[in-house]
């Protein structure tokens, strides 16, 4: 059952990636948004957006190797025009130490609030404050885990700006993680981006666009601890370069990304990322 | 009587022709701030599109218009079309009833 729910999740990614490269192929101009790193822009005032996505994360060191799957729904719903609530509910795929699970991981609650924005021809700048929370619906019991059992709340500061040919973004975020169970409580982790985008090809409305994305995700991760004590191997920082794509057309988006560990600084055997991929399949109602 | 023929249809186009100019819409061109990409050009359209008596939008993102034509006897206030860019999320920077389509 697990398997065929392995090969189901595998399966669908390498369907959804294909579409994308189909798409992206068959589109003479082609990319927009960031991929990892989150933006400002929020979906319009009564806008729906929905999202299937897939990633997939390899990290490996002298205690092995480490795989997750992920597919995710989510769904974004615009309060204001300024002020928009997510959820996102992911059904995750982890391979560990010879061992592996399939199941739903923890699901989160998103806001994003747009305080500032300047509107000129042809371009928007903006930042906005992200709030996330994440509940503990994954199982933490077995192994290897697929929740981490705890509640975190991540804040962020998010800037960014949209011209008709480069896309500049910056964020700031930082994660709050509670005590699990077991005494355990991951440390606290946080993010730093910058980005770069460029729309080669300045298409119109009603025609396919393309925004091509250079990412740089700085991820710093504290030292788990367990019953009040540090847990060896545990936290250090990771800076990746990400290439990204996000290809449109009218009211239907996909976005899809690398990223690629090139400098790092992680505590003992703590394994190293090989790879982060994402696809992401968007639809605004 | 070819003089009366041409009389007539004289008369009958005086007659037709401000009936068909009165049946064509109101056609309004928006100056929009902030349009820079097509798919967050998208929340203008299904706002706009809303309003009562639209009838047909054309966007051009890269002018940063949107031309607005009504349906015949309708009009666009400005305050109506304000709301709606704002709503979705861009500034309208100017407003004005444009010539016939």
């Amino acid at each position: 059952m697990i398997a065929t729910a392995r090969r189901c999740v595998g399966w669908l990614g390498i369907a959804i990636l294909f579409a994308a490269g189909v798409a992206g192929l068959a589109s003479p101009t082609a990319a927009h948004n960031p991929i990892f790193a989150p933006g400002p822009h929020v979906a319009y005032q009564g806008g729906v957006e929905v999202s299937l996505g897939y990633t997939k994360a390899r990290a490996s060191g002298a205690g092995g190797t480490e795989t997750e799957q992920q597919l995710e729904i989510s769904a974004e719903y615009g309060l204001t025009a300024d002020w928009t609530v997510e959820f996102e509910a992911p059904f995750v795929d982890k391979a560990q130490d010879g061992k592996s699970r399939t199941g739903l991981g923890d699901m989160a609650l998103r806001s994003r609030f747009r305080f500032w924005r300047l509107d000129a021809p042809g371009a928007q700048t903006s930042a906005a404050l992200l709030a996330q929370i994440k509940l503990p619906t994954g199982d933490d019991d077995g192994d290897p885990r697929l929740g981490s059992g705890s509640t975190d709340v991540l804040g962020g500061l998010l800037f960014g700006h949209e011209g008709r040919r480069w896309y500049f973004n910056a964020a700031a975020r930082y994660r709050y993680n509670t005590e699990g169970e077991g005494g355990l409580g991951k440390g606290d982790r946080q993010f730093l981006d910058l980005v770069v985008g460029v729309r080669p090809v300045l298409s119109g409305y009603l025609e396919p666009d393309t925004v091509l994305f250079l990412e740089l995700n700085w991820e710093n991760a504290g030292r788990d601890r367990r019953n009040g004590a540090d847990v060896q191997n545990t936290g250090g920082w990771e800076l990746f370069l990400s290439p990204g794509v996000f290809w449109t057309w009218r009211n239907v988006a996909i976005r899809a990304g690398a990223q690629v560990p090139v400098a790092g600084n992680l505590e003992g055997t703590n394994p190293e990322s090989d790879y982060r991929l994402k696809l992401e399949l968007k639809y605004q109602f | 009587m070819k003089r009366i023929f041409a009389t007539a249809c004289f008369a009958v186009m005086l007659f037709i022709l401000p009936m068909t100019a009165f049946a064509d819409g109101h056609v309004y061109r928006l100056r929009v701030d902030g349009l820079a990409c097509p798919f967050c050009a998208y929340g203008v359209e299904k706002k706009l599109s809303s309003v009562k008596g639209v009838e047909k939008l054309t966007l051009d993102i890269d002018a940063g218009h949107v031309t607005v034509t009504m349906a015949p006897g309708a009009a666009l206030d400005e305050a109506v079309a304000r709301k709606a860019i704002s709503e979705a999320g861009f500034t309208l920077r100017g407003f004005e009833q444009t010539e016939k389509p």
